[in-house]
């Protein structure tokens, strides 16, 4: 194989990592937070209107679906999705409300359905249905519009070795980036499912909040906009974990006294997939 | 009417929850896309207007809620 078209494969491999690894992470913490069947269940409904959308537009997708509208539209509802649930976190590592214990909840109704003979299934909840669905649409959407500049380029450059051939290869390298991260995420979801609860609801509302930023200002400002692209993320999400920390330190003094001191039992109990 | 009342509140309830929050974040995006399209502001400013609202936003709601308590 030519050097052309490994670049054209390498290119679409990284490139695609990065937006895999981004969807994958909201599907992972849903996943973890809230339960596993809603993840999935947005993740597979996007992955339908994905194929829908790709089938109907094929290779002038990149022309007809507006980008920027929807980085917008998804940015604005995952602000408003974190600072919901990092609102609540806050208030509950400040001691002002008290910890959630949705494992025990959990456990009694689990236990209460046995007694009955009935098998438990694990709610869908609408909130981590449409958020796995939201990023898993805008994330796999860039994926095609990857795949689809990449392989076209490579098509256009001329080289009689891509020449054709370039939308596939550049799939195969995105298919590759969906391989290794789907790997990884099997093999954090064991540990992740041992942090206690309300520091994952904490992280989740951090993530949202970041790429909510994130996606949205892309949307009102373009592609560009961030210092060095896709490097500004792991920044924002620094930035609202050192505001939310200072937050917490601020809201302390006001805690109820009794209620202060559970509040710095974070490591209390070990996650489990809960029902909201 | 009682019925659409249900839904918009469900649907506020669904998407925010939290009048103050929708209201930062509105503004946020709002007048970032203000600055950022008619303005033509830098990049610069636009960030930290938009992210400003947010953060501003989430210590509003949370001061409310610290509202009329003593401190320890």
């Amino acid at each position: 194989m030519t050097g052309q078209l490994w670049a054209v494969i390498i290119a679409s491999f990284l490139a695609s990592t990065v937006e895999f690894v981004e969807a994958f992470t909201i599907v992972l913490v849903i996943g973890v937070t809230i339960n596993w069947r809603s993840s999935l269940a947005g993740m597979g409904l996007a992955v339908v209107a994905l194929a829908v959308i790709v089938g109907i537009f094929g290779t002038a997708l990149v022309k007809f679906v507006p980008i920027e509208t929807l980085r917008l539209v998804v940015g604005i509802l995952l602000v408003l999705f974190g600072l919901k649930w990092l609102k609540k976190a806050i208030l509950r590592y400040a001691g002002l409300k008290a910890l959630h214990d949705e494992e025990a909840i959990y456990e009694e109704q689990v236990a209460e359905l046995k007694a009955r003979g009935e098998h438990h299934q694990a709610r869908i909840d609408p909130f981590g249905v449409a958020t796995s669905f939201k990023s898993v649409l805008l994330e796999g959407l860039e994926v095609a519009f990857i795949v689809i500049t990449f392989g076209a380029q490579a098509n256009v450059a001329g080289s009689t070795s891509a020449s054709g051939r370039g939308i596939l290869l550049a799939t195969v390298g995105a298919a590759a980036a969906l391989l290794l991260v789907v790997g990884a995420g099997a093999l954090v979801r064991a540990p992740l499912q041992r942090v206690p609860e309300n520091m994952l609801k904490f992280v989740v509302g951090i993530m949202l909040t970041s790429f909510g930023t994130f996606w949205g200002a892309e949307g009102i400002a373009g592609e560009d906009f961030w210092w060095h692209g896709d490097l500004a993320l792991p920044l924002l999400v620094v930035f609202y974990l050192v505001v939310a920390g200072l937050l917490i330190l601020w809201l302390r003094p006001y805690a109820p006294k009794k209620a202060a001191s559970t509040a710095g039992q974070m490591t209390a109990q070990p996650h489990g997939e809960v029902a909201r | 009417m009682n019925r659409i009342t249900r839904a918009v509140k469900a649907t506020y309830n669904f998407f925010a929850g939290d009048m103050i929050l929708l209201v930062a974040v509105a503004l946020a995006f709002g007048l970032g896309g203000l600055l950022a399209g008619a303005l033509h502001a830098p990049a610069l400013l636009v960030g930290v207007v938009l992210i400003g609202l947010i953060v501003g936003g989430l210590v509003t709601t949370l001061a409310r809620e610290v509202r009329g308590r003593p401190r320890n």
